[in-house]
């Protein structure tokens, strides 16, 4: 199509038809500012900072919104323009709370940056609003109205990218607000603690339950035995919150900083991801065999539990009955590892490095105690119960600890998990990427159905950020269709499909966020596409490094077997590493 | 099981949300039938997740579409309505007095104003409330009771008003 010709401060420029002049203007490297709008998130156009002049218009225009037209006269930042920019940030400051000093976005907030660039110095304008109640109702996020600035980030993503809609605009005039249903907090919602509102909030009105300083109190502890387990995905994000590239890949100075840090033992979640594969493999093998409920569809992602709890209680039968890596991960530590070390697991602290909000509220669930239990059942009397994990801080908490205490994180020299609970695979590693759980799965699931060996090792047809990826596989003459979703809105099209009797597929991979674990609601704020690309990128270059690829290679694995579990779904796996699930009603 | 009065004649929320559905605005006018419909004149919590549930309509949406206008009341209202305008007309003519005044006619000891306050005596008679603005400040000040609305209103007038009332109700 014919570009068009438009004017930007006195510069010919020539941009596609349909384009914004914001994105003109960004073309040519003028920085408009904006506050309330974020790319592919929200285009409400609230904030009126972006305003630019256009020749011949009698107000400013929001650049964010506004279609270029041809031969359009812009003038970016007119003494107008200036002002009526300051203008809009003066009044959202009006009534703003002032404790930036003591605010947890203090260096990573949208708007103080913003202040901050348009160099606003006073404030002329008088408070109109009360101060109003923290909803601190939910185990996982917080959330402050008094910092919000209406934007509508948080309220888009939870409707348009998650189809959850837990929140919403209500109110009027000056009690317009952010809330939940009759504001009853975000635990009286469907919110599923995705925390995907809290990674595009500009500022602190919505933040990750912080949790760093009772796991500060645990490692001062000399009683306890802290354990901590991190995440595939945190691998190629905690570089990054520390300052270093996107994707930057920092597992040997992550495993240094947690040392440092003092926690006792570092292990790897990724040890439970593989775990998961040979359980959750061997499921879906039963139920293709024996005619059990399919399709079957992952459980990793408590968001999703949540989701699929709360809107499709009927089709529950279809998700696996694995637990989550990081809660298989701490009923093994607390049984198998403490038994085998003689700690006593009511004194040990298993901590987890996660790049998700919801695990927090998944480390809480009731039923998650099974250790305890177990040990119940063999006999001990009197503990009072404690749970599998005790605290599941987000890569934002664990980048906080590490500032806190000094740690210079990039000049960190490389160090190795501790054994037998930290060897993993790189079928493992890929958890932490939309399409991962499916390719490490079929990695296994072939060689264990077929006894040969899987001609491709990568399932490349599963990889990227297309929403909704199918492949068709052949497993020794039988062809199986499989299905990966990330993100609640696309999770909701194959359930649909299932529900309408529709769905042809044996294997379903759901992970709650945009890229999977890497687009994380617990991961560095303000991702974007490129971002969760870089971060998948290093994932996949990480599996490649592997000497083991497979979950069903992995020595630590098939000894954990031999010693204790004895094979896939035996009854101690059962107990220990196998849930159920319920409706979940408001 | 106690027998629940006037359920006989209303119609269920179902049959308010197909009289309504498909249409531009259905929420809203779903809304305002199911709360002329309610005897105490308001949205309940219950019926509001009635709504949602079957109308397949996200429970924050509802919500907010329930507190942005003015006209729905998430709380039980009192058989009478007394509005005091408090837009700029009427209170330079004194509506501050009249709402003052109302509020100790009606026992609320400790009233504070609000924007938009909205207060209902604990038997249910009456609903004291303030608007941002009639537009009718050619009048001012001015107040609604019971629908009726009274021009270039006293102290004295209102409390006349509000006195018979109570009267006719005591009886
Ligand atoms: S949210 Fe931003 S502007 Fe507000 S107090 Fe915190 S850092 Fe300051
Ligand atoms: S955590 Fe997720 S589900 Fe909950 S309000 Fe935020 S975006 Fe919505
Ligand atoms: S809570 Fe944050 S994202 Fe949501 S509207 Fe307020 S400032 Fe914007
Ligand atoms: S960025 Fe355009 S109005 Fe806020």
């Amino acid at each position: 199509m014919s570009r068009i010709s438009i004017k930007i401060d006195g510069t010919p420029v020539e941009v596609a038809p349909g384009t914004t002049i914001l994105e003109a203007c960004l073309s040519t490297g003028i920085a408009v500012p904006t506050l309330c709008h974020l790319r592919d998130v929200a285009t409400n156009a609230s904030c009126g900072v972006c305003v630019v002049e256009v020749k011949g218009g009698r107000s400013l225009a929001r650049a964010c919104v506004t279609k270029v037209i041809p031969n359009m006269d812009v003038q970016t930042a007119s003494p107008r323009v200036m002002a009526a920019r300051k203008m809009a940030v003066e009044l959202l400051l009006a009534n703003h709370p002032t404790d930036c000093l003591s605010c947890s976005r203090n260096g990573s907030c949208e708007l103080q940056s913003m202040a901050e660039r348009l160099n606003v110095r006073k404030v002329r304008f008088p408070s109109t609003r009360k101060a109003v109640a923290k909803d601190e109702t939910s185990p996982s996020i917080i959330r402050d109205n008094n910092k919000c600035i209406l934007c509508g980030r948080c309220v888009a993503v939870c409707k348009e990218m998650q189809s959850v809609s837990a929140i919403d605009v209500a109110g009027r005039g000056l009690r317009t607000h952010i809330g939940t249903f009759m504001d009853r907090g975000l635990k009286h919602s469907t919110c599923t603690n995705c925390g995907q509102c809290t990674v595009v909030c500009p500022t602190a009105a919505i933040v990750e339950k912080d949790e760093t300083d009772a796991v500060f109190k645990a490692l001062q502890d000399p009683s306890k035995v802290v354990v901590v387990q991190t995440a595939p995905a945190i691998r190629s994000s905690i570089g990054e919150a520390m300052g270093m590239e996107t994707g930057a890949l920092v597992t040997g100075k992550m495993v240094a900083a947690l040392r440092k840090l003092g926690f006792d033992r570092v292990f790897d979640t990724q040890f439970s991801a593989d775990l998961t594969i040979l359980e959750e493999g061997t499921e879906l093998l039963e139920r293709l065999t024996k005619g059990g409920t399919l399709p079957m569809i992952t459980s990793c992602s408590p968001g999703w539990i949540s989701f699929i709890e709360t809107f499709y209680p009927k089709l529950l039968a279809h998700l696996s009955s694995c637990k989550s890596p990081q809660q298989m991960f701490g009923a093994l530590a607390k049984s198998y590892y403490a038994e085998k070390t003689g700690i006593d697991p009511a004194n040990m602290v298993v901590v987890s490095i996660m790049p998700c909000t919801a695990k927090k509220f998944e480390a809480q669930r009731p039923e998650m105690q099974s250790a305890w239990k177990w040990w119940k059942q063999k006999g001990q009397k009197g503990v009072a119960p404690y749970f599998d994990v005790d605290y599941a801080l987000t890569t934002r908490e664990l980048a906080r600890m590490i500032k806190n205490v000094g740690i210079d994180f990039s000049r960190l020299e490389e160090q190795t998990f501790d054994d037998p609970l930290g060897q993993s695979t790189g079928a493992a590693t890929i958890f932490g990427t939309t399409g991962g759980v499916m390719e490490a799965a079929v990695r296994t699931a072939y060689e264990v159905a077929t006894g040969k060996p899987l001609p491709n090792i990568e399932l490349t047809a599963v990889r990227g950020l297309e929403g909704i990826k199918h492949a068709e596989l052949d497993v020794g003459g039988t062809r199986l269709k499989v299905a990966v979703a990330h993100t609640l809105k696309n999770a909701r099209i194959l359930l649909d499909d299932i529900a309408a009797g529709k769905s042809e597929y044996a294997f379903i991979e759901v992970m709650t966020c945009p890229g999977g674990c890497i687009g994380g609601g617990g991961q560095p704020i303000l991702p974007d596409r490129k971002k969760r690309e870089a971060r998948a990128h290093s994932l996949y270059v990480e599996d490649r490094n592997m000497p083991v690829r497979k979950s069903h290679e992995n020595p630590a694995i098939a000894a954990l077997y031999k010693e204790f579990l004895e094979k896939p779904l035996s009854h101690i796996s059962h107990e220990l590493l196998h849930t159920h699930y319920a409706h979940r009603q408001m | 099981m106690k027998k629940m009065p006037n359920k006989v004649d209303v119609p269920s929320v179902k049959s308010v949300i197909s009289k309504h559905e498909g249409k531009a605005g259905s929420l809203l006018s779903i809304l305002e039938e199911l709360q002329e419909n309610d005897v105490h004149k308001h949205l309940s919590e219950e019926i509001l997740m009635q709504v949602a549930q079957k109308a397949g309509i996200p429970l924050s949406q509802v919500y907010s579409v329930a507190t942005f206008y003015s006209f729905f009341n998430l709380k039980p209202q009192g058989k009478h309505t007394i509005v005091v305008c408090r837009g700029t007309a009427c209170h330079t003519r004194g509506s501050r007095a009249l709402l003052l005044e109302s509020a100790a006619q009606l026992g609320f000891t400790d009233f504070v104003e609000e924007d938009e306050s909205a207060l209902t005596t604990p038997d249910r008679k009456f609903t004291l409330r303030t608007v941002a603005c009639f537009g009718q400040c050619a009048l001012a000040p001015v107040v609604a009771v019971d629908g009726t609305i009274h021009s270039h209103v006293t102290p004295g007038k209102l409390l006349k008003l509000i006195q018979k009332i109570q009267k006719e109700e005591s009886r």
